[in-house]
C-alpha cells in the first residue's frame, strides 16, 4: 500500500506546513517524511525545515519568493522525490539505568501494565526506535512508539524539574530530555549520555533518521 | 572594556541569531526585537548585526572604561549618563568612567544599547546571541550580573549616525499584531475564532524570551484535539486546554502540543519583542495578498536606510 500523499498548506505568509494524515505513529510515513525532510534541507531557499512525527514545517524568506511559488517547489519536490533509502541512520546505542531514583514513574508503569520491572524493562529495551523529531528543547529526542502494555499518558501539571538524560512515556511516544527541564513525561529512566552538549566537538548524538537502542545498566553507571 | 555595575531585570548579549537548528531542537534567538536592535547598531556607526545588549524591563548600569560611543533604541527606560538625561533613540560620546543607568521600561519592554564596534564575544553555533535554557551564547550563556566585564571589539566602523525624521518605530502599551492563520485554525469554535481579532488580550507575568502567556477571552477548539508535538516558529499563537493563548517568541520551544491558532506576520515579529508584562496585545486578521505588500514596503523603507537589514 503506498502513503496517501501530504497535505500542503499554508502556516502564516512564510511558512508552508507538509502535513501527513495517519493516526499515531507510522514507521513507512517516518521513513519518507524523513527522506523529504533531507531533500529539501539540501535545496537553499528554505531557512528552516523542521520535521516531527507527521509533519514537516519549511521556512522561507517571503521577500524572495511568494508563498504561491514556495507552495508549488514543495509540490515538485514532492512529485520528483525518488523512492525512500531503507536506512536506519546511525545506530546508537544507550546505556539506561531504569528505575529506583532514576526512573520514578516506573512504580506508575508497573502498575498500569501489570508488569514486574524486569518485564518492562526488557519490553521497552527489546527493539528498536527511530528518532522521529528533536526539540522542543536542545537534545531531546522524540522517538518511535513504545510496545501497547508501556503506553501511559503524560503528567496533567509537569514536574517542575526533570533532569537531562532522563527517559520518559508520554501516551505511545518515548523520549530522552536533553537538558534539565520542565516536563511531564511518565520518567522510567536514565542515562548518563549527553545528548546535547556544548563543550563536545559534536554537539549533538542523534539526528532524525537514526535508530536508537536502549541498553539495560547497572546503578554503577552513574558513579 | 565595559563594567556591568547592575544586571537589571534581565539584560543579556544578543546579535542577530542562529536561523537554521530548529531541526535539532535550537531556536533562532538573537534580538527580540530586530528593529530597534538594527537602528542601535547603525547609530552607533556599525553593521546592523553587531553583538549589542538587549535589556528587558530596566535596571541596567553600566560603566565605560574607555571612551566609546554608544547608541539607544528600543524601550524609553529614561536612561542617563552621570545622573544627566540622555535621548533615546540617539547615538552619544561616553567618556571614561561615564555611569550609564537605564530606569524602569515604560512604553515597551526591551532597549538595546549597541557599542561602536560591537561587543567581542565567541560565537557559538555562529552567533553571539545568549540562549538562557541552554545556557550557551553571549556573555558565558548567562544574563549579565554585577561584576561582569565586556570587551568591544574592534569591528571596522562608520561614523555615529542620527535617526532622520519618520523612522523612529512608535512603542506603546498597546501592541497589534497581524496574523495569517496556522494549521489548526480551523480546529477553532466559531467564538473564538471571534474573539481572537476582536478581544484584546493582556500579557501575563509569565512573559520572557522564550513566549508570552495571554490573559483574555478564554480561545478554545471545537472538540477535544488529541495532537502529536508538532513545529513551532516565533510568532505562533498556541492554545492549551485552559483557554489561555500563548504566543510564542525568539527563545521559544521548536515544537509543541497544542492547537497553532494564529501566526504573526514577518513584518511585525520585531514587535513580540516589545511584549511587557501587562502589556495590551490584539490581533489584526491579515488576508492573503496584504504580507508580501506589507514586507516589501517595510523592507525597502529600513532597508534603504540600514545597510543589508530585512525583517
Amino acid at each position: 500500500m503506498s502513503i496517501k500523499a501530504p497535505e500542503i498548506r499554508r502556516y502564516g505568509d512564510s511558512a508552508i506546513l507538509i502535513d501527513y494524515d495517519v493516526p499515531g505513529y507510522s514507521d513507512r510515513v517516518h521513513t519518507r517524511l524523513n527522506h523529504l525532510a533531507k531533500t529539501l534541507r539540501a535545496q537553499t531557499i528554505w531557512q528552516e525545515v523542521v520535521p516531527s512525527y507527521k509533519s514537516i514545517l519549511c521556512v522561507f524568506d517571503l521577500s524572495a519568493l511568494s508563498l504561491d511559488d514556495a507552495c508549488k517547489k514543495i509540490d515538485d519536490t514532492l512529485k520528483k522525490l525518488s523512492r525512500s533509502p531503507r536506512t536506519k541512520g546511525k545506530v546508537i546505542e544507550i546505556p539506561v539505568v531504569y528505575g529506583g531514583r532514576y526512573g520514578p514513574d516506573m512504580a506508575a508503569i508497573k502498575k498500569s501494565s501489570g508488569l514486574t520491572q524486569s518485564e518492562v524493562i526488557d519490553l521497552h529495551s527489546g527493539q528498536d526506535y527511530r528518532v522521529c523529531m528533536m526539540g522542543f528543547i536542545p537534545g531531546f529526542c522524540f522517538l518511535s512508539e513504545v510496545p501497547k502494555a508501556l503506553q501511559h499518558p503524560r503528567y496533567d501539571t509537569p514536574r517542575a524539574s526533570v533532569p537531562a538524560g532522563s527517559v520518559g512515556i508520554a501516551g505511545w511516544q518515548t523520549g530522552i530530555y536533553g537538558l534539565d527541564s520542565p516536563g511531564g513525561w511518565q520518567i522510567i529512566g536514565r542515562t548518563p549520555l549527553k545528548l546535547f552538549d556544548k563543550t563536545r566537538e559534536n554537539l549533538f548524538l542523534m539526528e532524525a533518521g537514526d535508530t536508537l537502542r536502549f541498553i539495560p545498566s547497572s546503578k554503577a553507571l552513574f558513579s | 572594556m565595559i563594567e556591568v555595575l547592575n544586571g537589571g531585570t534581565r539584560a543579556t548579549i544578543q546579535d542577530a541569531g542562529r536561523p537554521g537548528y530548529r531541526h535539532l531542537g535550537i531556536p533562532q534567538s538573537g534580538a527580540a526585537d530586530k528593529l530597534c536592535f538594527a537602528l542601535a547598531n547603525w547609530m552607533a556607526g556599525n553593521r546592523w548585526d553587531a553583538p549589542a545588549i538587549e535589556c528587558a524591563l530596566g535596571g541596567l548600569h553600566l560603566r565605560f572604561n574607555e571612551p566609546t560611543t554608544i547608541a539607544l533604541a528600543g524601550a524609553e527606560m529614561w536612561a542617563q549618563i552621570n545622573g544627566q538625561n540622555v535621548k533615546n533613540f540617539s547615538a552619544m560620546r561616553v567618556e571614561k568612567g561615564d555611569i550609564l543607568t537605564l530606569s524602569f521600561a515604560r512604553d515597551g519592554c526591551r532597549a538595546y544599547i549597541a557599542i561602536a564596534g560591537g561587543l567581542k564575544i565567541a560565537e557559538f553555533m555562529g552567533s553571539a546571541s545568549t540562549y538562557l535554557p541552554a545556557e550557551f551564547g553571549g556573555f558565558e550563556g548567562r544574563a549579565l550580573r554585577t561584576g561582569d566585564t565586556l570587551a568591544i571589539s574592534n569591528r571596522p566602523r562608520e561614523a555615529p549616525r542620527k535617526i532622520p525624521q519618520g523612522y523612529t518605530p512608535r512603542l506603546s502599551r498597546h501592541i497589534v499584531l497581524r496574523a495569517r492563520s496556522a494549521a489548526e485554525w480551523e480546529t477553532l469554535d466559531k467564538p473564538s475564532q471571534r474573539h481572537l481579532f476582536v478581544s484584546p488580550f493582556h500579557a501575563s507575568a509569565a512573559t520572557d524570551r522564550m513566549g508570552s502567556r495571554l490573559r483574555g477571552d478564554r480561545i478554545k477548539t471545537a472538540k477535544n484535539l488529541s495532537m502529536t508535538s508538532s513545529p513551532l516558529l516565533p510568532g505562533t499563537l498556541q492554545v492549551p486546554p485552559d483557554g489561555q493563548p500563548i504566543l510564542m517568541l525568539v527563545d521559544g520551544h521548536c515544537t509543541g502540543g497544542y492547537p497553532r491558532a494564529l501566526q504573526i506576520i514577518r513584518a511585525d515579529l520585531w514587535l513580540l519583542g516589545q511584549i511587557a508584562p501587562g502589556s495590551q496585545v490584539s490581533f489584526r486578521r491579515c488576508f492573503t495578498e496584504q504580507p508580501p505588500q506589507i514586507l516589501q514596503a517595510r523592507n525597502s523603507f529600513y532597508g534603504g536606510l540600514i545597510d543589508g537589514f530585512a525583517f
